[in-house]
């Protein structure tokens, strides 16, 4: 099933385009994309984990910087699935690519339970570190994205 | 003594041959060079943003210059051991590479644009062409270093 859709999405004149003509080049801007976004992310992370910007409320830094945070990640996905478009069937059976898949759905529902659940009580801990479940989503999210980092440039070493 | 000769010298010494045999050395250091680059991008664009009244507007331009810049500074030297590693490890890949110049001198560049940036943001004048054009020309510079870099990997060595 899995590999069958692969081979389709190989086989589509984009992919072909990005596997013969702009690989380079997107990986590039792929490179570009993700080191803004997760840079950017950190920054929010540490903030809630209690390192840096504790002048500023949580709210009025995620304000400011999460509309810049999403449209690196926006730039980051986009070229990323041109990348696997590419190289679909060597991708899905490629070990740290599934690894990096399964961090990047765990990131996810990490981010969702804190912006669906835990930012409810932000009230408690928006003027200083955060305590508790807001605290373990800033390390939570820490980890998950050093590994998929970790696990992302361990595609091309494999 | 020619580059070609230098690499090859280098390639075999001791610390070279050991970072070859040693499989994780090199993604690992990779690793740790983008995570320091997203830290350092994010920073950079953060001033950038902040010159053109966007981004972290609840704080001065001052400021976020002087809480964001030094931290390109720091991550610069973790840059600097990281990216001396990956060259002692494969010299040949490196220093007979044309994209490897282009990034190095658009670095002594960006420093340079950088330290002019910080002293502006500091001086509390108001927004002016050149500054505008360098903020600019500082998100090229940083972006002509990330796609460099990468492509390393893709140029041929002379």
């Amino acid at each position: 099933m899995i590999h069958s859709f692969a081979e389709w999405l190989q086989s589509l004149p984009l992919a072909v385009l990005v596997s013969e003509s702009w690989f380079p080049q997107v990986e590039s801007a792929h490179v570009f994309a993700l080191t803004l976004f997760l840079g950017l992310l950190i920054t929010v992370d540490l903030r809630l984990v209690g390192w840096g910007s504790q002048h500023m409320r949580f709210t009025q830094l995620s304000d400011q910087l999460l509309p810049w945070t999403w449209l690196a990640f926006g730039c980051a996905a986009i070229t990323g699935g041109l990348l696997f478009m590419a190289n679909a069937t060597t991708y899905v059976d490629n070990v740290p690519f599934q690894a990096k898949m399964a961090l990047l759905v765990l990131a996810g529902l990490n981010m969702g339970f804190f912006q669906f659940v835990t930012f409810r009580g932000v009230a408690a801990w928006d003027d200083r570190a955060a305590t508790g479940a807001a605290r373990w989503a800033g390390i939570t999210s820490l980890v998950l994205w050093t590994g998929i980092v970790t696990f992302g440039r361990w595609i091309g070493f494999v | 003594m020619t580059i070609a000769t230098f690499s090859d010298w280098l390639s075999n010494t001791a610390p070279s041959q050991f970072i070859q045999v040693t499989n994780w050395i090199i993604p690992t250091m990779q690793t740790i060079h983008i995570l320091c680059i997203a830290l350092l991008l994010s920073a950079a664009v953060l001033v950038d943003l902040r010159i053109f009244g966007a981004g972290l507007r609840s704080e001065t331009l001052t400021q976020v210059a002087d809480r964001f810049v030094p931290k390109i500074w720091a991550c610069l030297p973790v840059l600097l051991v990281t990216g001396l590693i990956l060259i002692v490890a494969e010299p040949g890949r490196t220093l007979g590479n044309p994209a490897f110049y282009v990034k190095m001198i658009s670095l002594l560049l960006v420093i340079g644009v950088t330290l002019w940036l910080h002293r502006y943001a500091r001086s509390a004048r108001p927004l002016s062409a050149l500054p505008a054009l360098l903020a600019i020309v500082s998100v090229l510079l940083w972006a002509t270093i990330i796609v460099s870099g990468r492509l390393i990997a893709y140029i041929e060595s002379i």
